[in-house]
């Protein structure tokens, strides 16, 4: 009894780990044990392959939230991303690795740029992310309003590889369970902040300033440690992992959107609490977000599996979890332990032990801040500067020569015409089994198109006609892709209100397997589901494109 | 001698609380008058008043609403926030959209029925049982907050953060996920309603001038103030701090609440996912445009309710000039980070030496 005492007291810094995995592992059963469909090797691994931006991005926030700090700009990150890779790469001139580089140092140059606001012009973080967040979801619309299709090789290999399981697949068929390339690289992620965080002097300093209200970050810097350089680099690198769990997402969806992640950083947050890192900062393990994205993971999961529960119920969960957890480690530290935890942390930091390549890292960067403030600001600042650049020109001349997208801002806005509801009735009954209309937009196009079983696609812009022929299997697979979504839930409805002066409207008809369901939507500024603009972007991607009118 | 009187009367108004926020509102309508014709003409129909100025009052009002409340929340110190207003937003409206039209879509009604409700006269529960429930709802939504802060000491941002997370969830709970649709015109007439100027703006000024009596012709205000400079000198000096903020997270809920109800009304729907989204963000920028400090302490209502009109003047002289609705959210980003520049304290005391400089002169 006194013994279990003393082993509980000893390691009480361990419970709420502990208590994640027994939960996560705890859930995983009962969803075993209660829905046969669970015990499939497969459901267990798409928890790891349909959340590698969550865990990607939930690594980058511990680290900043054992700073002290918050990080509210991640889901503007991530979309931001999504958005300005396919954009990048609609042209098809650009490589998709210069792409993903060019990526990761815009979110490593905006990390930077806000943490340089809260580190030196001591911002409150919550404050300067926040319109971190709004500056990035706003350059998403700015660069497309619409839905971006991703077509791009690397892309695809990264995102559609099938490494297969052995022993629980089949080699020959390419069957059985598997994991994609995104899955190794989330454990390549996580593997290496476990390594930041716990082995290097960087990371110990990290849990040495976060904590006790700020106090715990006075006593680092009067202990010599690098506080300023320390939280520059953990925003640089929540950055980097925002952007990298942004391509990660444009990969698995295959498209860029500015109203993907929405909400994200709500879940990221969740996540790294229920993952026991504290939210005051000094204390949390890598090891325990992985946890902490992995229970929200199988809330959903448990949920979709038991069919009744609407999919908003996982909000409930994690936001009781959430609650749970804040009171669990309220008690367990009392405002005490965390205390003595971080200064052993921090004698911890300044002591020697340091490898050396984090330490030529560091060296380089302590030589860079001494030459004070300003180049720390304009770096980044330039990145940014030549990214957004880049990124106009490119769509300058895409537009240009794109037939998809030719942006007439002397347009201000369309007068909206009806959808043209017979028409698309007659396609149905002739055997079409998509019909989708778009009105608007900038050059204020009225194109309706009829999608057939057998990969014959047409095209009516009210005066012209156009026709392609796919094959079959790819009608088919955009059938299943739509299908896969949800589409024929209720989680699939309207977003309709007046369109602004510059967006599409939508009518899109869908049918498989006698069912028919039709949606209609406005682009910009609806709270369409991600899944939505997913299928609309799959859709844009194999339909024949009108010639500019001349 | 007058040259000192003109001095100290310029540094009386620089050093106004209201001066910055005033700046800000002036710099943009000023733009407006270069860049945007017709901005300042103002329309007479049927005895009310049209125009984009209008406008400005009309849709600002939801954030001076939420201005108010978070104003006490941010005044009563210790990194005190409220991030759950617009859940609490998304949750009144469902509750009022539930108590007037309780039919969940998906249900298949009888025709008769389904003309009852689209009757604008029509309503489950009379107006002034479902604005009483909301209220009733948004400010239990805040004690609920106020409870986590003061009695289970959790650092505000993280308690408010669980109801935000889970608050949307709650709505959709109640609407069953669906948008419910307003026909309701007595509710209607909360946020499209028009009495010479948009009835929003009556609203918004009413409880301004409740929590204006509150706090400054009481002792409220002072409470709070002192609570947020330090909270453990003023429980030494008898002031039950648990109590003051209680008092203004549950107070905040309340703001949330009649802001969820004029939202709602506005876009006649009650739409769960999407009713006062990033709108906590809003309130926060508009109380910190206020001039009131994020460590807490003093305050003034007044200079919230004019951020509140800063905010709201940038976006429609954005609507104006014709920039995108989506592409907004970057310009308010960017007017963020100018507002922190200027209360940055490396900045300001540039602009005091700047200031300080032009003072002699005259001398």
């Amino acid at each position: 009894m006194t013994r279990t005492g003393a082993l509980l007291a000893k390691n009480r810094r361990f419970i709420p780990l502990g208590a994640t995995i027994l939960m996560f592992f705890l859930a995983y059963a009962l969803g075993a044990v209660s829905y046969s469909g669970m015990r499939d090797p497969q459901v267990f691994l798409n928890l790891f392959r349909t959340s590698p931006f969550y865990i990607i991005s939930a690594v980058g926030m511990t680290f900043v939230i054992i700073s002290g700090g918050i990080d509210l700009s991640v889901s503007g990150m991530v979309a931001l991303t999504t958005v300005a890779s396919a954009a990048l790469l609609r042209s098809g001139d650009w490589n998709g690795w210069v792409v993903i580089l060019l990526m990761l140092a815009m979110g490593m140059a905006m990390g930077a740029i806000m943490g340089a606001f809260i580190t030196y012009l001591k911002v409150q973080p919550f404050i300067a992310t926040l319109a971190g967040m709004w500056i990035a979801r706003g350059l998403c619309f700015i660069i497309s309003d619409d839905a971006i299709a991703i077509n791009n090789r690397v892309f695809r290999i990264l995102g559609q590889t099938k490494l297969l399981i052995p022993g629980l697949s089949d080699p020959a068929t390419q069957q059985g369970a598997f994991i994609s390339i995104l899955v190794v690289l989330e454990f390549v992620v996580v593997a290496a902040a476990i390594y930041l965080a716990h082995f290097t002097r960087f990371g110990r300093t990290v849990y040495a300033i976060g904590g006790n209200e700020g106090r715990n970050e006075q006593s680092s810097r009067l202990m010599g440690l690098p506080v300023n350089s320390t939280k520059m680099l953990v925003y640089t690198l929540n950055g980097f992992c925002s952007a990298l769990a942004g391509l990660t997402l444009a990969i698995y969806v295959s498209s860029g959107h500015g109203l993907y992640a929405r909400g994200f950083e709500l879940t990221i947050i969740a996540s790294v609490v229920i993952g026991g890192t504290m939210l005051t900062g000094g204390s949390g393990y890598m090891f325990g977000t992985l946890f902490g994205v992995l229970i929200t993971a199988i809330t959903q999961t448990l949920i979709q599996f038991n069919g009744s529960l609407s999919s908003w119920w996982t909000n409930i969960v994690v936001g009781l979890l959430t609650l749970v957890f804040i009171g669990v480690q309220s008690l367990l530290t009392g405002g005490k332990a965390g205390r003595v935890s971080a200064a052993r942390a921090a004698e911890r930091a300044a002591g020697p032990g340091l490898p050396a390549t984090a330490g030529g890292v560091l060296g380089a960067w302590r030589r860079i801040r001494a030459r004070r403030g300003p180049i720390v600001l304009a770096g980044p600042g330039a990145v940014v500067v030549i990214v957004l650049a880049v990124l106009m020109i490119n769509g300058a001349q895409s537009a240009g020569g794109g037939p998809a997208t030719n942006s007439a801002p002397t347009v201000p806005s369309c007068e909206l015409k009806p959808f043209r509801d017979d028409q698309a009735a007659g396609l149905i009954s002739g055997g079409a089994v998509v019909v989708y209309e778009r009105n608007g937009g900038p050059d204020c196009i009225e194109e309706l198109y009829g999608i057939f079983p057998d990969g014959r696609i047409v095209g009516d812009d009210g005066t012209r006609t156009v026709e392609r022929v796919v094959p079959a299997g790819d009608v088919d697979q955009l059938l299943i892709a739509i299908a896969n979504r949800g589409w024929f839930t209720d989680i699939m409805y309207d977003t309709w209100h007046t369109p602004c002066g510059q967006c599409f409207a939508y009518h899109l008809t869908v049918t498989r397997d006698g069912q028919q369901k039709t949606v209609q939507a406005v682009d910009g500024g609806t709270d369409a589901p991600a899944d939505y603009w997913q299928v609309v972007s799959l859709i844009n991607g194999v339909i024949p494109h009108f010639t500019a009118a001349p | 001698m007058s040259a000192t009187r003109t001095t100290s009367a310029w540094k009386r108004i620089t050093e106004s609380r209201l001066f910055y926020p005033l700046l800000a509102l002036s710099l943009i309508l000023l733009f407006d008058l270069l860049f945007v014709p017709g901005f300042f003409r103002i329309q007479v129909i049927e005895g009310n008043l049209y125009g984009s100025l209008i406008d400005i009052l009309r849709n600002g009002s939801t954030i001076m609403l939420l201005g108010i409340g978070m104003t006490l929340v941010l005044a009563s110190g210790g990194g005190g926030v409220d991030l759950s207003v617009g859940a609490v937003m998304a949750i009144t409206s469902s509750v009022a959209a539930i108590l007037m039209n309780p039919v969940i879509i998906g249900v298949k009604l009888p025709p008769d029925l389904l003309r009852f409700i689209n009757d604008p006269n029509f309503t489950f529960a009379p107006l002034w049982e479902v604005i009483l429930v909301s209220l009733i709802v948004a400010t239990l939504c805040g004690l609920w907050n106020g409870v986590l802060v003061a009695y289970a000491r959790i650092q505000p941002m993280v308690a408010t953060l669980i109801l935000m997370i889970a608050g949307r969830g709650i709505a959709q709970l109640i609407t069953n996920g669906v948008r419910i649709q307003i026909f309701y015109e007595p509710y209607a007439f909360l946020g499209n309603g028009w009495l010479v100027l948009p009835f929003p703006l009556f609203i918004a000024v009413f409880v301004f001038a409740v929590a204006w009596i509150m706090t400054r012709k009481t002792a409220i205000g002072m409470f709070v103030e002192s609570v947020g400079i330090g909270s453990r000198s003023s429980f030494f000096s008898g002031i039950n701090e648990k109590r003051v903020k209680l008092l203004a997270y549950s107070f905040c809920g309340f703001c949330a609440g009649v802001a969820g109800l004029v939202a709602s009304s506005n876009i006649r729907t009650s739409d769960a996912s999407n009713t006062g989204l990033y709108s906590e963000l809003d309130a926060i920028l508009a109380v910190v445009i206020g001039g009131t400090l994020m460590s807490g302490g003093r305050f003034s209502l007044l200079a919230s309710m004019i951020g509140a009109l800063v905010i709201q003047a940038t976006v429609t002289s954005m609507y104006a000039v014709g920039v995108p609705a989506n592409a907004i959210l970057a310009i308010k980003g960017l007017v963020v980070v100018f507002v922190l520049l200027l209360y940055a304290e490396q900045i300001r005391s540039l602009i005091r030496r700047f200031t300080g400089q032009r003072r002699v002169q005259p001398s």
